[in-house]
This record gives C-alpha cells, sequence and structure tokens, in this order.
C-alpha cells in the first residue's frame, strides 16, 4: 500500500507537468508499468508454489498473502502506467484482460473468505467432493438394504399371521389408513408400496447427481412423503424410514457439495487461463513497445 | 464296576428267569440277557450314580428302583416296561425336555441326543410343564469344546470321566437346587480352569451341553490325514482323547516338504500352526531390514522431499530400539543383523498365527526334506494343554530361545551365561487365556514377566475409568515398578489374546539387581519413566471436563491434524503435500471426526490407547516415551497395524527391492516390499508439509487438551 501511495503521488505532478498526456514509454511510466508487471509475474508464481507444495520457499499462506496484496497493487499500477487510456489495440486487450482478471480475482478472494463457512454450516455432512459420486452409489445400496430389510420385517408380519387375522383384515377393505384390526392388509400394502417409492422416487434420486426435478430433491416435499409413508408403517418400523429420509438428506446435501464447490472453485476456470494470457501478452508488449 | 467274583443270582426279568453273579445290577442283568433298560447318566464305563432315574423298574417295593444303581437279588421280579413304569420314566423325560433347549446342539450337530431321543421314542412332543425362568448360560471360552449350560441334565457322566476315567479332577457340581450346574475347577470359564482339553467330558455328556467345537473350516486340504492311532503313537498326543482326535480328524494333517520349499511366508494370513516330526527348516525375515526415512534429496530452497528404506546402524532415530533379536513366532529368536535361524524336529512354528489369527511373522522354508504335522487351532489348544508336550515344548524354549529372549530386552544384555543357566530351569512358563488377568492393580508384586507370546495390556484404573498405558508384545517385560519399589502393584495386566509369560519370581529378580548392578540401574530409569508419564497422563485427564472429550473419542489422541473449516476451501493442498512429501503416499485424509467448526483429519493421533500395535507378529510398532509411533526395521509389512488403527492413519508404503531370484541362484530380481508408515510430522523439517503447504491457514497441528480447552470451558456447564 505504501508502494501505491508512493506511485499516487508521484504520478500527480507527472501528470500535471508532462507536454504530452502522461504515457507508458516515459521514465515514470515505464517504471509504473514494469512494477505493476514485476507484481503481475509474482503473483502468477503462486501456481507454481501451489504445483510444488513441499518445497520450502515460504509458507503458502505467505505466498497467497503476497498474491492477493500484489495482486491488487498491480492494477492502479498498470493504469497510472497507461495514464488510465487503454491505447491500440494490444494494449487495449491487455487493459480488458487485466480488469477480467483483477475482477475474477476479486471475486475469487470474497468466496474464498465467505464460502467456507456456507460449506461448514449447511453441509454438515459434507464429504471429499471427488469421493461424492462414490458416496452416492453407498447411499444407493444402503437404502436398497433398508428397503429389503423393512418390507421383509412387513412381509415377515404378514405370513406369520393366523387364519383368523387373516379374515379380520380381508373385512377391513383396501383401506390405506391404519386400523388395528386390519394391520395384516396395511402390512401387505405398505410392503408394496414401499418398494415402488424405492423404485420410482428414491433409486431415480440417489443414482443420478442433482435433483433433475425429483420431488425428494425439495427437503420440504421430501419431508411431507416421508410422513405419509410413515403412516403406512407400524410404529417399529418407523425408525427405519428416519434412516431412509436421513439417506435422502444426505444426498441433497451431497448435491448442494457439487453446487458450492463448483462455485468455490468454478471461477479459477475464467481467472487462471485469463491470467496466463494477460502474462504471455504482457511479456510480448513490454518487448514490443521497448523494441520498436 | 457292577459284577463281583460271587454265587449267581436268580431273578425275574419281565416273565423271564435270569441267573446273573451276585453283586450284579438290575440294569447288568438285563442287559447281558438282552432286555434293554433306557438311561441317561448311566454308561457302562462309569460307576452308576443313579441321578436320572430313568431307568427305573418295578420290583414290586412301594417305590420304584433305579437299576443301574439296585443290585439284583435272589427271587426278585422285575418289570421294566409296565404300563406305570412307562408313565413314570415318560414323566421324568418331560420334566427334563420342559428345561431342553430342543434342538440341542447336539440333536443339531448329529442327531444324537439322549434325551431327545428317549423323548421321540416315548411320544413326547411340546412338553406341558413351563420352562426354567432363570437362565443357566453357556461358557464359550474353550477353543475345543461349547459348553451350553441350558443343555445339561445334570447326569454326573462328565464329572466321572473327567474323575474317574481321566484322573484331571477338573469337573464338579456347582450351586443348589434350581440354580445347580457343573464347574470347572472354582467355577472359572473352562479355558482358564486347569482343564486340559482331553474331551472326556464332551465324549461322555447325552446331550448338547458339552460338544465338540468346529473352528470355521476345519478340515485342511490336501496333505496326508492320520487316523487317530497313529497320532496317538506321536508322543506329543499322549493322554489326548482318541474319540477326540476321531472328531477332529481333518484338523491336523501331515505334510510332506522337500528342502528348499517354503513352507509358509512372513506376512500372509492363516489359521494354522505347524509341529516338525522329522528335519530341519529355515526361519527368516526378506523384508528389508530398514525403516521409512523421509529427507530432503538436496541442499537449498528447492528440497524434493524423498522416502527410504535405511537400516538403523545408518540411520538412528530417538529412541530407536537396540534389540539384537527380533521376536517371532517361533521357539527362537532372529538375530537382528542375520534375521535367520534353524527349527528342528520338536519344534512347533505358527502358535500365534493359529491361536489369535495373527500375520505370518517370517517366512519358514524346508533345509532339509522335512515332515510335518499341520493343525488348526482346536489341537493346538488340546496339545498345549497335554503334559507332554507341554514338557517338550518347554524344554525347547528354556534350552534354546531363553537366552536370546532375556538378551533381546536391551537392559538385560549384559546379563551372563551362567547367571542364565542359573534362571534357565527356574522360570516359569505360564499360559493366560484372552481376557484373563495376569496381575492387578493394588496387589503385593512377586514376580517379575516377561512376555513370550501373544499381547498384555497394561492399564490403570482411574476415578474416570480404564486408562491404557501400553500394549506389550513379544519381548515386553512388567513387574519391575513393584518389585523396585516394594509397593504393590501400579497397573492391571491383562491378556489380550493368548499370552505366555516367563515368570521371574521376586527372590531370582532381586539376586539379579544385586548381581548386576547396571541392570537395576535401567530398570529404575525406566521405572522412573513410566511412573512419571503415568502422572502426566492422568494430570491431564484431571484438568479437563473429561466426559465431552471423551464423548468424542478426542481424548485418545496426542496430537491431532484439525482443519478450520470456516477457512478451509477444500483446495486439498494439504493432501497433496503430504503425497508429495512422502513418494505419493499420503498420509493423510481430509475427512474425520467434526468437532465444532474444525474437522479431525485422518493422520496419526499418537493415541493414547495404540490399538494398532496389538497383534504385530514382530513387535514392530511400537512408542517411544513421548508416545509417538515408531516403527522398527523389521517390519514385516503384513498391514495387520493399517487395520487395527481405528482411523486409518497407518499407510503401507511400497518400496522397490532386489530379491534372490530362486530360480537362478546368485541373480538378482526386482520385487516390490511395503513397510507400514505413518504420519511422523515431517521432523526433518520445522512444519509438517501440510500445515506449511495451506494457503489459506486452515491447516493446524495440535495438542488436543490446549487446543480445545477453551472450547470445552465455554460449553460445559457451570459446576458446583
Amino acid at each position: 500500500m505504501a508502494i501505491l501511495a508512493l506511485a499516487a503521488v508521484a504520478y500527480v505532478p507527472y501528470g500535471l507537468r508532462s507536454a504530452q498526456a502522461p504515457r507508458g514509454g516515459s521514465t515514470l511510466g515505464l517504471i509504473y508499468g514494469s512494477t505493476g508487471f514485476a507484481f503481475m509475474l509474482f503473483a502468477g508464481l503462486l501456481g507454481l508454489r501451489k504445483k510444488y507444495p513441499v518445497w520450502r520457499v515460504g509458507r503458502a499462506q505467505a505466498w497467497m498473502r503476497g498474491h492477493l496484496w500484489l495482486g491488487l497493487v498491480s492494477f492502479p499500477l498498470i493504469l497510472l502506467h497507461g495514464g488510465f487510456h487503454f491505447g491500440g489495440p494490444l494494449t487495449s486487450v491487455l487493459m480488458w484482460l487485466f480488469v477480467f482478471v483483477f475482477a475474477s480475482g476479486l471475486l475469487g478472494a470474497a468466496l474464498q473468505h465467505f464460502m467456507p463457512r456456507v460449506h461448514t454450516t449447511q453441509l454438515p455432512m459434507e464429504t471429499i467432493y471427488e469421493q461424492i459420486d462414490r458416496v452416492r452409489g453407498q447411499l444407493a445400496e444402503e437404502a436398497t438394504r433398508l428397503v429389503d430389510e423393512t418390507c421383509a420385517a412387513l412381509e415377515g408380519d404378514v405370513s406369520s399371521a393366523t387364519e383368523n387375522q387373516r379374515a379380520m383384515a380381508a373385512g377391513a377393505g383396501a383401506n390405506w389408513d391404519v386400523t388395528v384390526a386390519s394391520g395384516m392388509q396395511v402390512d401387505e400394502k405398505a410392503s408394496d408400496e414401499l418398494r415402488r417409492f424405492l423404485q420410482v422416487e428414491i433409486q431415480p434420486f440417489l443414482q443420478r447427481a442433482g435433483t433433475h426435478g425429483t420431488r425428494l430433491g425439495t427437503s420440504t416435499l421430501a419431508a411431507a412423503m416421508f410422513r405419509q409413508l410413515r403412516v403406512l408403517m407400524p410404529p417399529n418400523l418407523h425408525s427405519n424410514i428416519d434412516d431412509l429420509e436421513n439417506i435422502c438428506e444426505e444426498k441433497r446435501q451431497l448435491d448442494r457439495q457439487s453446487r458450492l464447490h463448483k462455485i468455490l472453485h468454478g471461477w479459477l476456470l475464467v481467472h487462471i487461463p485469463l491470467s496466463y494470457a494477460l502474462l504471455l501478452l504482457g511479456a510480448w508488449h513490454a518487448v514490443a513497445a521497448l523494441r520498436f | 464296576m457292577s459284577s463281583q467274583a460271587a454265587p449267581d443270582v436268580q431273578l425275574t426279568i419281565d416273565g423271564t428267569t435270569v441267573s446273573v453273579p451276585a453283586g450284579t445290577t438290575i440294569f447288568d442283568a438285563a442287559r447281558l440277557n438282552g432286555i434293554p433298560i433306557p438311561t441317561l447318566c448311566h454308561q457302562q464305563n462309569e460307576n452308576p450314580v443313579g441321578v436320572c432315574r430313568v431307568c427305573v423298574v418295578d420290583i414290586g417295593q412301594r417305590v420304584y428302583a433305579a437299576s443301574c444303581i439296585r443290585q439284583a437279588e435272589s427271587g426278585m421280579k422285575v418289570q421294566t416296561c409296565s404300563e406305570p413304569v412307562q408313565a413314570a420314566r415318560r414323566t421324568l423325560v418331560e420334566l427334563l425336555m420342559s428345561d431342553h433347549p430342543a434342538p440341542c446342539a447336539r440333536q443339531q450337530h448329529s442327531g444324537d441326543c439322549e434325551l431327545e431321543r428317549l423323548a421321540g421314542a416315548a411320544g413326547i412332543g411340546e412338553p406341558r410343564y413351563p420352562k426354567r425362568s432363570t437362565p443357566r448360560g453357556k461358557d464359550d471360552s474353550s477353543a475345543v469344546i461349547a459348553v451350553d449350560h441350558e443343555s445339561c441334565i445334570l447326569c454326573d457322566r462328565c464329572v466321572r470321566g473327567c474323575d474317574d476315567i481321566r484322573h484331571n479332577w477338573v469337573l464338579a457340581r456347582r450351586g443348589k437346587g434350581y440354580q445347580a450346574g457343573i464347574a470347572f475347577d472354582t467355577n472359572l470359564p473352562m479355558a482358564e480352569s486347569s482343564c486340559v482339553s482331553c474331551g472326556e467330558c464332551m465324549v461322555s455328556c447325552p446331550t448338547g451341553a458339552l460338544t465338540n467345537k468346529r473352528v470355521v473350516g476345519t478340515e485342511l486340504g490336501d496333505g496326508d490325514v492320520l487316523d487317530p492311532s497313529e497320532l496317538l503313537h506321536l508322543p506329543i498326543f499322549q493322554n489326548v482323547s482318541g474319540t477326540f482326535l476321531e472328531l477332529n480328524q481333518k484338523a491336523v494333517v501331515k505334510r510332506h516338504y522337500r528342502a528348499g520349499e517354503i513352507i509358509c511366508r512372513e506376512g500372509d494370513f492363516g489359521s494354522t500352526a505347524f509341529y516338525i516330526l522329522e528335519g530341519k527348516a529355515e526361519v527368516f525375515l526378506s523384508s528389508p531390514m530398514a525403516h521409512v526415512k523421509t529427507d530432503g534429496s538436496s541442499q537449498g530452497f528447492f528440497r524434493k522431499l524423498k522416502s527410504m528404506l535405511r537400516p538403523r546402524d545408518e540411520h538412528r532415530r530417538s529412541e530407536e530400539s537396540d534389540r539384537p533379536f527380533i521376536p517371532i513366532d517361533a521357539s527362537v529368536d532372529l538375530p537382528y543383523d542375520k534375521p535367520i535361524a534353524e527349527l528342528n524336529a520338536g519344534d512347533l512354528f505358527g502358535e500365534m498365527t493359529c491361536m489369535s489369527y495373527y500375520p505370518r511373522s517370517a517366512t519358514v522354508r524346508a533345509k532339509t526334506d522335512c515332515v510335518m504335522l499341520e493343525m488348526l487351532r482346536n489341537v493346538l489348544d488340546i496339545l498345549q494343554r497335554n503334559k507332554t508336550f507341554r514338557a517338550q515344548l518347554e524344554r525347547n524354549y528354556r534350552a534354546r530361545a531363553l537366552d536370546s529372549h532375556l538378551r533381546s530386552v536391551p537392559i538385560f544384555a549384559s546379563l551372563t551365561k551362567d547367571f542364565i543357566d542359573h534362571l534357565r530351569d527356574r522360570v516359569e512358563l505360564i499360559r493366560f487365556s484372552p481376557g484373563q488377568v495376569i496381575c492387578r492393580q493394588g496387589e503385593a508384586a512377586d514376580s517379575f514377566y516377561l512376555v513370550r507370546i501373544g499381547f498384555v495390556k497394561v492399564s490403570e484404573e482411574r476415578p474416570g475409568g480404564e486408562l491404557i498405558l501400553a500394549y506389550l508384545a513379544r519381548g515386553g517385560y512388567f513387574g519391575e515398578i513393584a518389585l523396585l519399589t516394594g509397593n504393590p502393584r501400579t497397573a492391571t495386566c491383562t491378556a489380550l489374546d493368548h499370552v505366555e509369560v516367563v515368570r521371574i519370581s521376586r527372590d531370582d529378580f532381586n539376586l539379579m539387581l544385586e548381581r548386576f548392578p547396571d541392570v537395576r540401574a535401567r530398570l529404575e530409569s525406566i521405572a522412573e519413566e513410566r511412573v512419571a508419564e503415568n502422572r502426566k497422563r492422568a494430570s491431564q485427564l484431571q484438568t479437563l471436563p473429561v466426559d465431552q472429550f471423551l464423548a468424542n473419542g478426542l481424548m485418545e489422541a496426542q496430537s491431532l491434524l484439525v482443519l478450520d473449516l470456516d477457512r478451509c476451501t477444500r483446495c486439498d493442498q494439504c493432501v497433496r503435500a503430504c503425497a508429495d512429501a512422502h513418494d505419493g503416499v499420503s498420509r493423510l485424509v481430509r475427512e474425520g471426526l467434526r468437532f465444532d467448526k474444525y474437522l479431525v483429519a485422518t493422520s496419526c493421533r499418537q493415541c493414547r490407547d495404540p490399538l494398532c500395535m496389538v497383534g504385530c507378529p514382530v513387535g514392530s510398532i511400537r512408542r517411544r516415551n513421548s508416545l509417538e509411533v515408531i516403527i522398527e526395521d523389521w517390519c514385516i509389512g503384513c498391514g495387520l497395524c493399517a487395520t487395527n488403527c481405528p482411523y486409518g492413519n497407518i499407510n503401507l508404503h511400497p518400496f522397490p527391492v532386489e530379491l534372490d531370484d530362486p530360480a537362478h541362484p546368485g541373480r538378482k530380481i526386482a520385487s516390490t516390499r511395503v513397510k507400514a508408515t505413518s504420519c511422523d510430522l515431517c521432523h526433518d523439517h520445522a512444519e509438517p508439509s501440510c500445515v506449511y503447504a495451506c494457503p489459506h491457514d486452515a491447516a493446524h497441528r495440535v495438542n488436543p487438551p490446549e487446543f480445545f480447552a477453551g472450547l470445552l470451558k465455554q460449553s460445559s456447564p457451570p459446576r458446583g
């Protein structure tokens, strides 16, 4: 910041006294340009530093701070270098590149400051990003196993019913409401309904990344669906339904994590290539401007 | 038993007049004349006791007589199967069946439960009488015999078999009334009693109360299956029940190995032990005798870390072991300098693998043509309890291994040969079953112990619960603190698996200290360090709201890698740095327990209860006094520590090595060997690589009590 302050202070008399408008080719302009480009080069070295993390050339945190601060200061220095003009075709392209790199860098810094907290609070079941597909597969297997277990319990109840119970259940009719007398009929239907729910709702939701318009992708809708499912189940099997609901919640969190991760790191897809382009063109500009 | 030389007696049984020698019981009189009388408690080879009363007969008196004990008298008229007699028997059997868990284990395995057979013959279905309300339980401690007290009908056959036939005097009755049952010694679990697993009680039992325990995969494929009579000719099987050997015929086989053939390889998992009948075998370690060292390969800024193998004489780590011998699962230890030894006829190896399913600790190769017995756990258990076999094993141990075993403990390195000769016949080899307490905190001390095989847990009872102090493997020792100070035992030592210890009496221990002052000095120094460390650990426990910490399992850790999730951008630079620092094998996973806003990453925690150390077949994983884990040069890469670590913090790091080509002597072939590694805190550098490489200051290596102290105090309710 001291460098920036000094540069700004020096620019005022320079701007007022120069016969032509301040330009990059002047002594002060070259100083601004070289310094700004040097800062940009250092900022660009962060990528190399991250590529070899074991190199003991200063802590990565120090490099990151250097990247942020020097990158921040380089922008006004380059503006001062160009006299707040974008100049010819090459320099215009350079300046616009710089604007985008700078803006994306600011955005990235903000994201890296705020997003981790969002991750922490919104994603208690967070996993490693590269493992999301694998975890999703495991959730799908677990859901299938839970449903099989629940249906086996329901069908087991059914198969051990006495003749009397079967007669009573038949007399209660095809009714989805829970009744004590017709427990037999409800268990059979509950088992079928649960399997249908697994095949139609749970498995398509778990097997694909994202919600794709599935009802289970929305927590309020999902809660309502599971509430309805609990009504059909005997109380001793509600814990299995709770587990299924938790599995769906975990899947929603994985989807959210995937989205947040892309936001947190996606800006690099713009920032990094543009930065390399900026550095290359900047070097060409320096050679071309000085030589020709 | 029931017949004596005397004048004959004439009686009538079911209308048939029979003549038998005087003193013959009614049961035998009927049997000799082809008249069957059902019974449960009576066996021909045992003295009758008449407890079950199933053999009752009508002899015209007010009460029915138990035919197995009632002697025949002249002129007696016996009805063995009249309606009233059958009704009485039926009632008796039905009463017994009402408490019997039909079908019992014997009925399920072999369909020959005598009680259920009698019930079936009498047409007894579901008993009319209610079942007992108080269970009598089971005893699964023996490797050979399953004890189900629920099936016991208190017929006393097992007691008579153990006492009268085998003269082992282990079994007896205990309790009264409905709580009566059989007991081993003073009602100990069978495996902890003096039972020698001869199998006589099991053979005698008419129900499923005592049944042969079939080990999973009880049959050993290919190999010569020996007839029990052939086995009984071998001295080591003397006094073993022939019936038991019949029931377990394929659990022991004879194998022939040609010279040069590999019998077992280090690191392989197995479930058998080998006993050498003829020939010689070589036992050795083929893993490189070196530990993993991570080092910068060049000086200056751009140091690239590389992991390599270094033996201890090239690179010395702090508190590196000076042990001259490497403990293995055999009757000998391997010298560190040249880890190869010879096994001869009469030697047993693979005991720990067989009893506790640990990986093979060394490679064994036939030096000459060999004949061996390969056996499963149930057979080995029988042999280990067999007096003849034990005597032979102990003789071998005293003659061949005691010396190197004592010297393998560095503090005893200066013991002279004559003192070891003095100790040779005075030490006691004692076996303990899993969970059995060897010595208890607070007891008076009378012995010093060396661990010969197995693992011993050393723990201290604190107000907050049990505090694990150490796990000791072969070559470990305990009991010295109390002997040196004269105070009661400071800790409880418990066998974690099948343990055998060498017990040195207090008198011999004191004699050793007197004759070898340097041993005394070193023991005192180690005892002081142990006491100080225990005190430090205990004081840390007292200064924290322990319950919260314990609930999260964080108290077990001495050092945690903690990620501040509010700063961490999930860039994985920490993991990449760890992998780069260790030749691509990361020792860190960015996943684990979450505590508040912190993630406790998966990286060695230097736990106070180091479960990773339990089961190492060569005792190569231990810890320094600072509690940091150290893996010795002779790690064979079996991976058991990696499996045991509940946090997945131990990794197996592959290294290229050159080995002798067995097909072309003198030539080498490229191969790979793995060594266990865990986080070493990159101690060649000022900071661990993971922490150094984090761009957002999110990764920290912390001491949990200090780091979390503030959080815990904030969240715990005010006391008092």
